[in-house]
């Protein structure tokens, strides 16, 4: 896992000060969406080796939630972004 | 600046009792902090960090984009409220019994506090006045520095003893004492 993380708000940080919650790019059904698309969305879920975007909450920091971009072979982090901007580029799903 | 321990016995301290009188290197824990804790409503988080800055006689840490502590060892918490009520778009709430500040100075600082945090602390990364949160012996903290070698530390009330005897015990090689403040 990649050591240091450096979040937009607090600067390089330890792992130490993160939790992470998962896969970020899976998008959230809307609440009248069908069994199915719920079943996927909780349950059926990827395991990419390689890049791999996540939710990374920055507990002991900020505070906030956190897009990390990384691959999780090399432990190459390409870019982490706050969880409301990554949500705002993607646009409304 | 070196403090020679060779002359003394390890169990010194132990079976004489700590020394009191303040070393080169000392945390001084106030005893009546008057803390802060803002957070700004979404849309209006420059607006608020503008309105906290300009305000007089508090001091104001940095802990997320639309949160901050607001320190105060001059003006009672009655003021404080009248200027944070004065400020739209902002919500905040009297941490002063719920946080415990210490002030940890002297020419070892970096070196102590290096095994405290994992956050770079050189002045030309961590500048004077320059503040955030970061994991502070395990504790979730707000580390700030209020001068060259010196930095103010603000942890939970109910973890501040655990955070406080590992600090001291990080401090031991460099003579670290403690204290009131006031």
């Amino acid at each position: 896992m990649a050591s240091l993380i450096t979040c937009p708000h607090c600067g390089a940080r330890p792992k130490e000060e993160f939790s992470v919650r998962g896969a970020a790019m899976p998008a959230r059904p809307s609440p009248m969406a069908k069994d199915e698309a719920w079943h996927a969305y909780v349950y059926i879920r990827d395991n990419p080796k390689g890049r791999y975007q996540e939710y990374w909450h920055h507990a002991a920091g900020c505070r906030r939630w956190l897009v990390v971009d990384r691959d999780n072979l090399t432990h190459d982090v390409f870019g982490v972004t706050d969880a409301a901007d990554f949500v705002q580029a993607r646009g409304i799903e | 600046m070196s403090i020679n321990l060779l002359h003394r016995h390890v169990l010194e301290d132990y079976i004489s009792g700590f020394e009191t009188d303040p070393n080169p290197n000392h945390v001084a824990v106030s005893r009546r902090p008057v803390i802060f804790s803002v957070l700004a409503h979404r849309g209006q988080e420059t607006a608020v960090a503008e309105a906290l800055g300009s305000a007089h006689g508090v001091v104001l840490r940095f802990c997320s984009p639309s949160e901050w502590l607001l320190v105060s060892r001059t003006a009672g918490p009655a003021t404080v409220a009248g200027i944070l009520s004065d400020i739209a778009g902002a919500s905040f709430a009297d941490q002063s019994d719920g946080r415990v500040l210490m002030t940890i100075s002297g020419p070892s600082v970096r070196n102590i506090l290096g095994k405290c945090v994992a956050v770079d602390l050189h002045p030309e990364v961590f500048a004077e006045d320059y503040s955030a949160n970061m994991l502070f012996c395990h504790v979730a903290a707000n580390v700030a520095r209020s001068g060259p070698d010196t930095f103010e530390i603000i942890v939970p009330r109910s973890l501040a003893g655990s955070a406080f005897e590992e600090l001291l015990e990080m401090g031991r090689e460099h003579a670290l004492t403690r204290g009131f403040s006031d």
